[in-house]
């Protein structure tokens, strides 16, 4: 049980790829504990990578039921260790922000509805759709794990308004 | 450290950020923030630049001439201290989008319902899209409701607009999200 500190760019190790959970040991639970006390603490965050806390796993932790934007559509808190995205579909547009990028926001188009596989916290492969704010927040985190920001993805009002056709 | 406001503005052709940046390069100027597009024909550039020596507009000598020489103007200005850091805005982001058959008179008569209620612009963009027969007329504005106007009243305001512009009018939140 540990709230951890939020690191921030440039630290390198969010811009590493992290590498699998191989075995769901005692480490890697209290892991899963600490990215939620880490998440549930900073008060308007809805998800948390391990690599933002430090550890370069493939883990997130994500839970969109208590912000206005999630409220009716989600999977309550959800633990995954390794997941994988198995389909994708539709566009949506959010201006993002990012603990680990503080001061700066910017539009990002991702997937509406996504197909996403992951072990939960007990290691049962569980598969599940996610749709709208939900959907874009696991693959906000799913990027930290390869080592991706937001700032990787960004395009600007006008580029994405005006010149979309000949992209 | 003192900051500057640099607008460079002329027909664009390629070279031309490469070429200032070379000269506040040699001069050891720091870009702080900038904003460069294409406006009609025109490139434009703004600026907000910094130099640890610089006092003055005269600091920067004849550094700027041949820019000038090929065809750009070039306009420097001082900045108070603290010119260089953006306000603390507080309130809901929100998206106004503005768009209908091109005609003289939509941007006024919609910014001036924000600027009657204290409502801070922090992005316009107009563009003149469609076809030379049918020209439409698209505005974005970027703004912030301070915290006493609910986005409902805006959209009230704007649906209103709309019937008298003749135009097509949305409002939509842009509140960024934390993730």
């Amino acid at each position: 049980m540990a709230v951890r500190e939020i690191l921030c760019y440039p630290d390198p190790i969010l811009k590493m790829v992290c590498k699998p959970v191989a075995e769901l040991d005692q480490a890697c639970d209290t892991l899963v504990q600490d990215l939620l006390d880490t998440m549930i603490e900073s008060g308007h965050s809805v998800g948390v990578a391990a690599p933002q806390i430090g550890v370069s796993r493939r883990v997130v932790v994500v839970d969109v039921s208590n912000s206005k934007l999630g409220r009716e559509n989600n999977h309550g808190q959800l633990v995954m260790i390794n997941p994988e995205i198995l389909e994708q579909s539709g566009q949506k547009i959010m201006r993002e922000g990012c603990m680990s990028v503080p001061d700066y926001t910017g539009n990002v188009t991702r997937a509406e509805d996504i197909l996403v596989q992951f072990l939960d916290r007990q290691g049962d492969l569980q598969v599940i759709r996610a749709t709208g704010f939900e959907a874009v927040a696991i693959q906000h985190e799913m990027d930290h794990l390869d080592g991706l920001l937001f700032l990787d993805r960004v395009s600007s009002l006008k580029t994405d308004l005006f010149r979309r056709k000949k992209r | 450290m003192n900051h500057f406001a640099l607008t460079i503005i002329g027909r664009d052709h390629p070279g031309i950020v490469a070429r200032v940046t070379k000269v506040l390069f040699d001069l050891g100027c720091n870009i702080a923030d900038s904003s460069c597009t294409i406006l009609g024909g025109q490139f434009a550039m703004i600026l907000i630049i910094s130099h640890p020596r610089f006092v003055s507009k005269e600091s920067f000598g004849t550094a700027f001439d041949p820019i000038e020489k090929d065809g750009l103007s070039v306009f420097i200005r001082t900045l108070k201290p603290g010119g260089e850091a953006a306000p603390y805005l507080q309130g809901e982001l929100c998206l106004i989008s503005v768009y209908g058959s091109d005609k003289p008179g939509i941007v006024y008569p919609v910014v001036k319902e924000l600027g009657d209620r204290q409502i801070n612009i922090t992005d316009l963009n107009t563009k003149l899209v469609g076809s030379p027969e049918n020209p439409v007329y698209v505005m974005l504005i970027e703004a912030i409701l301070p915290p006493d106007i609910p986005i409902e009243q805006i959209d009230e305001v704007m649906a209103e607009l709309k019937g008298k512009l003749q135009v097509d009018i949305t409002v939509r939140d842009i509140t960024p999200v934390e993730l």
